[in-house]
């Protein structure tokens, strides 16, 4: 084995197992707590500039042949994810001061990483499980809520579902092509085999499943109610991101053959749909983003029906903007607080009257999201549709523009309720962490210079 | 300075005015008003000075700017100024300090945040109308949404949030529409070689095939036709101008509108001039249809602002009208109409706007011989009023006078070879000249004349502010009114160019 590539590939995930292994010694000394927020602070930004590095020198190599491989592309969606994932630690800061918390978000970013560098089902299943697994815990840990022990079962039972697809998916296709190696998933397009078809096809409903896509989303919306502000934002940003990196791992850029055209647009176009429409009548913040999640999936979704670079591309630019503005709009949060009440779409009312910088940040979040110019999520929506254009799909590019016409009124609508609504009667917010202003300032500047230059950072996917 | 950068600095001051806005403290209310005051007086100083300069009798582009921005979707940033925005332009700039200086009793509230989106609608406005590239201008279009929306619906009336909503979801329909049909229009051009660019040079000289450019001109269309508005897609404008205040009103039939017929103008008809001279009597006959519409609806309100805001609508149509006509006098008559309505419109809503903020309502019988309470006031209420019936020596006589002049001019020949339907449409059109004299007269005496009485009194009549505010409209109107021809001068040549544009149509819709 060639153990200086595999210290140099993996060493993002070096970094992070270094992290979770001093986090567990310190949950063992049990003796500073404060220190796990610095360890993992520390761990993560290493990870991340190791990524940035081994994307920048253009490394590549296959530690693990057929199993691993690192390249320039896996390097910069490690760096993507490593990077959303500093504003989440920064947010976690107030809410969570045990190593075990700080433990369990490492592990989890360590299967998202092995994620998208693996070659092989084997190691894109180990990913998927220990991006996962983790998570299940960490809704529970931060749920002060009598529904939270109920959601993160439905969460896990349902996790579990997608795993076991995911598992007999690869099982099928194992035994319709022979080989475990991710290109199988490939051979089975040029077969009229049915077992390497259902193969297929049940592997892509496990990575629709976990991303949330209808009709398999029921378990978002209660998953991020139920979890802690950090782990909602960590599900819909890092976990979502993950997912789909791991979906553009499996297909690469190969074109969408035909016959799967209607399976791989009319379900994230149903998410797109729904997931607009559900969240008009949210009354909970958190439940208002898992909607609009489920809309974002489908939206990222779609984008596979463009084919070549341009998907990656698109992917890419995608995850970065919404993930950026998605941030954004929870860093702005009020402060630690009554959790249900905190929020509370109502307790939003006048915020810009009396916390004006939170309310023009979530209200840069509810327009990109929204994906009007000149705001980031907007080159990301143009992005889509143009691929979608391009590869000949005109009419789902309509269906899904008019679909993302209806997000429009659900992302005004929180701005009309900070902006032109009294404050009366809503609860005054604790104080602004410091923390979150500067979580506030990583997500901002990056956003305001893609969307003054996204002609730059598309040069660079 | 160059001449470029003189443009690029009108475009750009607003922003750097917001800039300036975000270091002022909060509660510096009168800091906040001078600033953007300041802001926009130097745009109107640069918009004079461009105005002055721009060359009639160069074709095409002028102080233009290009700096690629998206280089790989051969996205640029392309801004210049043509015959067909200059005078747009100058009117946005004109109207720029008027709408700061006739909101200051009105906005009590939220200064800053008021003034920062006068400031940015200022500047999507300018860049829309500037933008010589197909991404920038969607960029530009849409980004004048939302200050539009936040200004409706903080500062607006009773049904802000119902007006602002519908005003936003309408509006946004229609560009999304246009958002799939300009997607579609870029990347299905065959490849000739070149990259693929949204360059309006470009896509004006690789036009698709006219049965493509059917779909993609009624997706523009309907884009364009909600912002003008035309009949049947206008039901959101009532409500947007009598909910907006005063200054979003300006705004809205100042210089908002006019990007749905400066659309049609400068991006419908060009990029698929064979679907428009197919779709032409459609828009024909909206025109004419909104142009009697607006003016039945006028005659019945008994909301002071809806009686201009439904006026909007038949003003505008004699601006689709001219458009529409084939004949240069139209079409330049159109140009005049959009610069001429803007000032009249804008000057009416900022007088109601006054009128509003002693007295506290809208409706029309609660007032009543104003000329006696008011007489300063009223003298301008009449000067308004004949420049909207389009009394000749306004500028309202000007527009209109050139489109039914035009349309005439285009629908003669037509009815000598058989086709009675143009000629009939350009004799309903006068009959809208008499319509709007029937409500505006109406409206002037059963407000200005007759017994005297106001809601409110003792009425102060105007201050300084007000006086000045609409003097400087006064005389813009009568300047247009007595000797529109440099304004003429000025557009000659891209009107010509549009008008062969237009006919072209003809040629392809035969060809293919």
């Amino acid at each position: 084995m060639n153990w200086h590539g595999v210290l140099t590939a993996m060493l993002p995930e070096h970094l992070l197992l270094g992290g979770i292994v001093a986090l567990l010694l310190l949950e063992i000394a049990d003796a500073r707590t404060r220190g796990a927020f610095a360890f993992a602070l520390a761990a993560v930004s290493a990870a991340a500039a190791a990524a940035l590095w081994l994307h920048s020198s253009g490394y590549a190599a296959a530690p693990f042949p057929g199993h691993y491989a690192v390249g320039p592309a896996a390097s910069l969606a490690k760096f993507l994810l490593l990077a959303l994932a500093v504003p989440v630690l920064l947010l976690s800061r107030d809410e969570f001061t045990e190593s075990r918390y700080f433990a369990l978000l490492l592990s989890s970013l360590y299967g998202a990483c092995l994620l998208v560098s693996s070659t092989s089902f084997m190691t894109l299943f180990l990913g998927l499980e220990i991006l996962s697994l983790p998570v299940y815990a960490l809704v529970l840990i931060g749920s002060e809520r009598a529904q939270g022990a109920e959601a993160a079962l439905k969460y896990l039972v349902l996790g579990g579902a997608a795993t076991a697809t995911f598992l007999m998916g690869t099982s099928f296709l194992y035994g319709a092509t022979g080989t475990l190696g991710i290109d199988a998933i490939g051979i089975a397009r040029f077969t009229t085999d049915p077992i390497a078809a259902t193969g297929a096809a049940l592997i892509i409903s496990a990575l629709f499943l976990k991303a949330a896509i209808v009709p398999m989303h029921a378990w978002a919306p209660d998953a991020y109610e139920a979890a802690s502000v950090p782990v909602t934002a960590y599900m819909a940003v890092i976990i979502k991101s993950a997912v789909l990196l791991a979906a553009l791992q499996l297909f690469g850029t190969t074109p969408v053959p035909p016959q799967a055209t209607t399976l791989v647009a009319l379900l994230p176009l149903a998410s797109m749909v729904w997931g607009n429409i559900a969240a008009i009548r949210q009354q909970s913040f958190r439940r208002l983003i898992a909607y609009s999640s489920i809309a974002h999936a489908g939206y990222l979704y779609f984008a596979f029906l463009g084919a070549g670079p341009g998907r990656t591309q698109t992917i890419m630019f995608y995850l970065a903007a919404y993930g950026l503005m998605t941030l954004l709009a929870f860093t702005a949060l009020p402060g630690r607080g009554d959790d249900a009440a905190r929020d509370k779409l109502q307790s939003f009312r006048g915020l810009f009257h009396r916390r004006p910088y939170a309310a023009l940040g979530i209200a840069a979040a509810m327009l990109s999201l929204a994906g009007l110019p000149p705001m980031p999520g907007f080159i990301a929506k143009f992005l889509v549709f143009r691929n979608v254009v391009a590869a000949g799909h005109t009419g789902w590019a309509v269906f899904g523009l008019l679909a993302s016409y209806l997000g429009l009124y659900l992302y005004l609508r929180v701005i009309q309720i900070m902006f032109m609504q009294s404050p009366e009667g809503a609860v005054q917010p604790a104080q602004q962490r410091r923390l979150a202003w500067i979580a506030a300032a990583i997500c901002v500047v990056p956003a305001i210079l893609i969307a003054i230059a996204p002609g730059w950072l598309l040069d660079r996917l | 300075m160059s001449d470029a950068a003189l443009l690029n600095t009108l475009l750009w001051l607003p922003i750097a005015g917001l800039l300036g806005l975000g270091l002022l403290p909060r509660d510096n209310e009168r800091g906040v008003r001078a600033l953007t005051l300041i802001v926009t007086c130097m745009q109107l100083a640069l918009a004079g000075r461009l105005f002055a300069t721009f060359d009639p009798t160069v074709p095409g582009l002028q102080f233009a700017t290009e700096i690629p921005w998206i280089r790989a979707w051969g996205v640029g940033y392309r801004i210049g100024l043509d015959g067909l925005n200059v005078l747009l332009v100058a009117l946005t700039a004109f109207l720029g300090p008027l709408v700061v200086a006739g909101a200051v009793p009105a906005v009590r509230r939220d200064v800053k945040l008021f003034h920062a989106m006068l400031l940015f609608i200022q500047f999507a406005m300018l860049g829309t109308l500037l933008a010589q590239d197909l991404f920038l201008f969607y960029v530009f279009w849409e980004a004048m949404l939302i200050p539009m929306f936040l200004i409706i619906g903080i500062w607006g009336g009773e049904r802000r949030i119902y007006a602002t909503m519908k005003f936003v979801l309408y509006t946004a329909f229609g560009s999304i529409l246009m958002l799939a049909a300009l997607i579609y229009l870029v990347y299905s051009l065959p490849s000739t070689g070149d990259a693929p660019s949204f360059a309006f040079e470009y896509l004006t000289r690789h036009t698709p095939p006219a049965g493509v450019q059917r779909w993609l001109f009624a997706a523009f269309a309907i884009s364009f036709a909600i912002k003008v508005p035309i009949v049947p897609l206008h039901t959101w404008l009532p409500d947007a101008h009598v909910e907006a205040p005063t200054a979003g009103s300006v705004i809205l039939a100042g210089v908002l509108l006019k990007m749905g017929t400066y659309g049609f103008m400068k991006l419908g008809i060009p990029l698929f001039p064979a679907a428009a001279w197919y779709f032409r009597p459609a828009i024909m006959t909206l025109a004419v249809v909104g142009i009697l519409y607006g003016a039945c609806l006028a005659l019945v309100q008994t909301d002071i602002k809806k009686i201009i805001a439904y006026s909007s609508i038949s003003h505008l149509g004699y601006v689709m009208l001219g458009l529409a006509s084939l004949s240069l006098l139209g079409i330049q008559g159109a140009l005049i109409q959009m610069v001429s309505h803007g000032l009249v419109a804008g000057g009416l809503f900022l007088m109601v706007g006054m009128i509003y903020e002693r007295c506290h309502t809208r409706e029309l019988s609660d007032y009543g011989g104003l000329a006696r309470l008011l007489p300063v006031y009223s003298v301008f209420f009449m000067i308004l009023t004949l420049a909207s019936i389009g009394l000749p020596t306004t500028s309202g006589f000007t527009g209109e006078f050139m489109i039914l002049v035009g349309s005439f001019d285009a629908a003669w020949p037509q009815f000598q070879q058989g086709q009675v339907a143009p000629l009939l449409l350009s004799a309903s059109a006068v009959l809208g000249v008499v319509l709007g004299a029937w409500y505006m007269l109406w409206f002037a005496q059963r407000f200005l004349f007759g017994a005297a009485r106001a809601p409110h009194q003792p009425l102060p009549d105007l201050g300084r502010r007000e006086r000045w505010v609409l003097a400087a409209i006064v005389a813009a109107i009568f300047a247009i009114g007595l000797y529109p021809q440099p304004l003429l001068r000025k557009t000659e040549l891209a009107a010509r160019q549009y008008q062969t544009l237009l006919l072209s149509g003809t040629a392809q819709a035969a060809q293919r």
